[in-house]
């Protein structure tokens, strides 16, 4: 038998763990008591185990709703549909909100998807990139001339998440090990980011918030935000609510100075 | 205890009697450095002489996995140790992996850093697992070119770990230390010896693993890597979940008694305990490592 070539017994080893394709079976050689067949499953059981397990290492809440039954169903699907191409495991799971979105019977809760979203949006603000924060005292350095043409970035940790279902209240209850109230179809917009101490926040927006967010995540001025809210309050109110919205942004940590490189 | 033949002017690791002198590359006693014991090690600085932290952990792009390593940083020497390298793959060697590897490699200044002799993934997929290479010519040639490239981008010698395996590829032409050593003079780089995927490999294999040993160049060992494995009986699988077993210590006397003062770290990967119980594990490696030498020395 010609020698195999090292690119094709690795194409070989790939297709055995990810199709079950038995050719490189021909490739091992047989010592002592253990078949080669159980030599090869030690590595498919190692490959399908980690990635398994980098699923629920990520998505501790879906698992604990969809019950153990059903994740591995997800999980088993999730591996054989999405073999890895990542260099890193942190990124292994990224297309599970999606798959869980088009694949049955996940896709007949949408609820399920978009706790699977949230989840993801958790470790992208956990390990986003750090940056300076731009606090009060950044904005008191500003004369009130440059204020119109101000514009603010979104410190890196920040995420917007626009739901159709009540995925985040049902991540909280079971988050506190209580049974989560069933699935309510309504929209809502949240907010993640890490906050000084490095620690993960969300909380929900208002439609008036969500749409300055999008605003500001969008590169607006400053002149911009208050022309939006003058559209509908007047200007005593807009000065009032632009200064409490900017003093707990601010507080919140949720601008930095510099943008995303 | 009679003071070893000196080898180099390295600094004293801490935990080690005052009156040893050691290789300049001796690091000492260290631990890999895990998530479960950022807080405490920074609170409590436990006596240990390094750390070694696995690269792919720390390639994000902040958060407070990043801010513990720089803090833990600044109290102790650490090494990189990488799973993703996959020096022994036909893909292309990955660019972008290797540009986050010298990044992290500028921030951080490690002592050394090594990966695996393996390969990880091929045809663009990724199998997140060390797997074997055959041990033949085209196999050695290929390795050696590729760790002298990733050398050459980092602009330093690397070390090469050997990984437990549980096949052997009928092209493989050589016994797994033949090919180990003959990859790593082409390539000029160090070796990391992993003391339990050396029994491991033996068990699965059927080789002896004190002839290993001896078949390993000993002027190029830099660190060993000392860890548990679960026992099947007919076979033994890597778990890094257990304490180390009696078999794999005694193998850690003879390697001693062959590499002299080397580096030696506990690599836990799960079922992680408290960081005291692995202290206390570290205390038994150092102390097997004073009392073989010292008979050694003595001899």
């Amino acid at each position: 038998m010609a020698k195999t070539s090292l690119s094709d017994l690795q194409k070989q080893m790939i297709d055995f763990l990810i199709d079950n394709d038995q050719a490189v079976e021909q490739q091992i050689i047989s010592q002592g008591n253990i078949s080669n067949q159980t030599r090869l499953n030690i590595y498919k059981n190692a490959y399908q185990v980690r990635l398994k397990e980098v699923i629920d290492n990520d998505h501790q809440m879906l698992g604990m709703y969809l019950g153990d039954a059903l994740f591995e169903q997800m999980a088993t699907e999730y591996v054989q549909g999405y073999p890895s191409n990542y260099t890193s495991l942190r990124y292994y799971a990224d297309r599970l909100p999606q798959f869980l979105a088009t694949h049955s019977p996940f896709d007949q809760h949408p609820i399920i998807a978009e706790l699977a979203k949230f989840e993801r949006l958790l470790l992208v603000a956990f390990d986003a990139a750090d940056a300076t924060l731009f606090n009060q005292e950044t904005l008191q350095g500003i004369s009130h001339q440059q204020w119109p043409a101000l514009v603010f970035h979104l410190h890196p940790s920040v995420q917007l998440l626009h739901l159709n279902w009540s995925a985040v209240e049902t991540w909280q209850a079971l988050k506190r090990e209580s049974t989560p109230q069933p699935a309510i179809n309504k929209q809502s917009c949240w907010l993640l980011w890490r906050n000084s101490e490095r620690l993960t926040e969300f909380r929900s927006l208002s439609e008036q918030e969500s749409a300055l967010m999008q605003m500001i995540g969008s590169g607006e001025s400053f002149s911009a935000l208050c022309d939006f809210l003058l559209i509908s309050l007047s200007a005593d109110e807009v000065n009032k609510l632009v200064s409490d919205y900017l003093t707990s942004w601010l507080e919140q940590g949720l601008f930095s100075i510099e943008a995303r490189a | 205890m009679r003071k070893l033949a000196k080898t180099g002017g390295g600094q004293q690791p801490s935990s080690l009697s005052t009156e040893l002198v050691l290789p300049e590359h001796f690091l000492g006693f260290g631990l890999g450095l895990r998530t479960e014991h950022f807080q405490q090690v920074l609170d409590s600085k436990p006596k240990l002489d390094w750390f070694e932290v696995v690269s792919e952990n720390f390639m994000v792009d902040g958060g407070k996995p990043k801010h513990y390593l720089h803090a833990i940083r600044e109290h102790y020497p650490m090494v990189m140790h990488g799973v993703s390298l996959s020096v022994g793959s036909t893909s292309p060697l990955d660019q972008g992996y290797l540009r986050q590897l010298k990044r992290l490699v500028n921030e951080l200044q490690p002592e050394w850093i090594s990966d695996h002799l393996c390969w990880t993934g091929a045809e663009q997929t990724n199998s997140h697992d060390l797997l074997p290479l055959p041990y033949n010519e085209e196999a050695i040639q290929h390795v050696a070119d590729r760790i002298s490239r990733v050398q050459d981008f980092l602009g330093r010698q690397i070390l090469m770990e050997n990984v437990s395996s549980y096949l052997t590829y009928s092209s493989s032409e050589m016994p797994e230390w033949e090919f180990f050593n003959e990859v790593v003079k082409r390539a000029d780089c160090h070796i990391l010896l992993d003391i339990n995927n050396i029994y491991v490999s033996a068990r699965n294999h059927g080789f002896s693993a004190p002839e290993y040993l001896q078949g390993i160049d000993k002027n190029r060992v830099r660190q060993f890597h000392l860890a548990g494995h679960t026992d099947y009986g007919d076979y033994v699988i890597d778990t890094h979940d257990h304490d180390v077993a009696d078999p794999v210590w005694d193998l850690y006397r003879e390697a001693l008694k062959r590499f002299g003062w080397v580096s030696t770290m506990i690599e836990r990967d799960d079922n992680i305990p408290p960081l005291n119980q692995l202290l206390t594990e570290l205390d038994v490696a150092r102390n097997i490592a004073q009392q073989t030498l010292a008979t050694k020395a003595q001899n």
